[in-house]
């Protein structure tokens, strides 16, 4: 009886944006982007709910599906770099995977899918933010301050250090909403983990807890994930003979 | 004996430009031909869009060439490593770029680059950099003091080559004229291979050497 409430609170709530939003041209992409939602929400309820039944493996499978995802839209992000696409799969996979460890390994989480799955997309989805914002401003830097890149290569710099100014301020910016979520943690808003144990009937402390344990981990996946895909996608700007790439304009 | 320290076989390149969002193939440089002695000093004028900057970047290699070859000391520019080809070649633009820092921090990029033992005092005396601008915030200095500042960056890789891309073209007459005496005065002093690239006649003049002029992708001797 809830599940459909809520359902259909949902269901409500995406018509009426919709129709609100017709006027600025977006309607249509509002409902569309709202039915999607809803439809892959129900599909991985659905998932979790299979998953339960099987060996942990199949819940790691369905970690590396949602890593693959996260990778290709970084990767389409990037406007689908050289060797892009298996360095953001990678960069997401290692930095969420070395985050959800300590969870399991602590005892903070039993080693269970209904556990695994949910705090394992939280780390690959926002690694994948991260990664795709750093990406986009890295390679926009690049493009903007050619003629200091180039001033560097002209010195016989190596592209990395030609390059690092760039990928500075593109891990920074890809960081800063971050950032400011930490900064106003509990005073602007209450996380998602910490309003579904609450909702849940969780004692406060206990849910305040493990939210900012998962969200502290959040962050340092974000920074690993930009900081992998930034480094190793830097080649991709420029030749072998270490020149910007005439394409990179 | 007569040492050619720079020489260009045969060299084409073409570039793309955007016209009208499409990418449109334009033929740049076109089998060209040239020889440069060691310590010689050679200004190539031509019109806007004629190739220059686009020669220098060749031989600095920061561009690929098409076809031809380009050798330097009798070798085959790209049997050098890129980074320390560029280290021997040095290059200033015709915008100058500061890096992020102050002027001795710029300076000492070139140094630690190359390992040098050029002392930054002795290389700001140099280009003419006053010492108590050492310190200052290389972003907040004039063009004219930037540019030295990137004359003397390229110089701490103690280059055999200086490439110079329209270097006084963003500057005024009086800054321009000092950049010129100091460009001219380390030649003789390094003993310096130089191109200069220009679009000045008035600029060939002042500043001597073989004159040649780029046209049609071809160079020629330009008797002004």
């Amino acid at each position: 009886m809830l599940e459909a409430l809520a359902l259909a609170l949902t269901v409500f709530l995406v018509i009426l944006s919709a129709a609100y939003a017709q006027r600025f041209g977006i309607g249509k992409e509002i409902l569309m982007a709202g039915t999607r939602a809803l439809v892959q929400i129900l599909i991985l309820a659905s998932i979790i709910l299979i998953l339960f039944e099987k060996p942990l493996f199949w819940s790691f499978l369905v970690l590396v599906a949602m890593a693959a995802i996260a990778g290709y839209t970084t990767y389409s992000r990037s406007g689908k770099l050289e060797m892009g696409f298996p360095v953001a799969i990678i960069s997401i996979a290692v930095a969420s995977l070395l985050l959800l460890i300590p969870f399991f390994l602590m005892g903070i989480f039993p080693l269970e899918a209904r556990y695994i799955v949910p705090t394992g997309s939280i780390l690959i989805g926002n690694a994948m933010n991260v990664s795709s914002l750093a990406i986009d401003r890295y390679k926009g830097e690049i493009q903007n301050r050619r003629s200091e890149v180039e001033a560097y290569l002209a010195l016989g710099a190596k592209p990395e250090l030609a390059a690092a100014a760039c990928l500075k301020q593109g891990i920074l910016s890809a960081l800063i909403p971050s950032i400011d979520n930490m900064k106003n943690l509990g005073i602007v808003w209450i996380p998602g983990v910490m309003t579904g144990m609450l909702l849940g009937g969780a004692d406060p402390m206990e849910a305040a807890s493990i939210q900012i344990a998962i969200f502290t981990s959040i962050f340092v996946a974000g920074m690993i994930a930009s900081s992998l895909v930034l480094h190793y996608s830097t080649d991709s700007f420029f030749t072998k003979a270490a020149q910007l790439r005439e394409d990179m304009e | 004996m007569i040492h050619v320290h720079l020489e260009l076989k045969n060299v084409s390149k073409a570039v793309f430009r955007k016209v009208n969002n499409t990418r449109v193939r334009t033929q740049i440089l076109n089998s060209l031909d040239l020889k440069v002695n060691k310590g010689e000093l050679v200004s190539i004028m031509g019109a806007s869009g004629s190739g220059k900057s686009t020669l220098l970047r060749l031989i600095n290699r920061l561009s690929e060439i098409d076809s031809g070859t380009i050798l330097l000391n009798g070798n085959d520019i790209r049997s050098h490593v890129p980074m320390e080809l560029r280290r021997k070649i040095g290059m200033v633009f015709q915008v100058p770029v500061v890096f992020k820092g102050s002027v001795r921090d710029n300076l000492a990029f070139g140094i630690n680059l190359c390992g040098g033992n050029t002392g930054i005092e002795t290389l700001s005396r140099d280009v003419g950099i006053p010492e108590d601008l050492l310190d200052a915030d290389a972003g907040q200095l004039s063009i004219g003091e930037k540019q030295r500042v990137c004359i003397a960056r390229a110089l701490a890789n103690q280059p055999e080559i200086l490439l110079l891309d329209e270097p006084t073209s963003s500057l005024d007459a009086l800054s321009a004229e000092r950049i010129e005496k100091l460009l001219l005065g380390l030649q003789k002093k390094r003993d310096l291979t130089i191109l200069w690239v220009t679009h000045e006649k008035e600029q060939v003049e002042r500043i001597g050497g073989r004159r040649l002029i780029l046209r049609d992708g071809r160079l020629e001797d330009y008797n002004a």
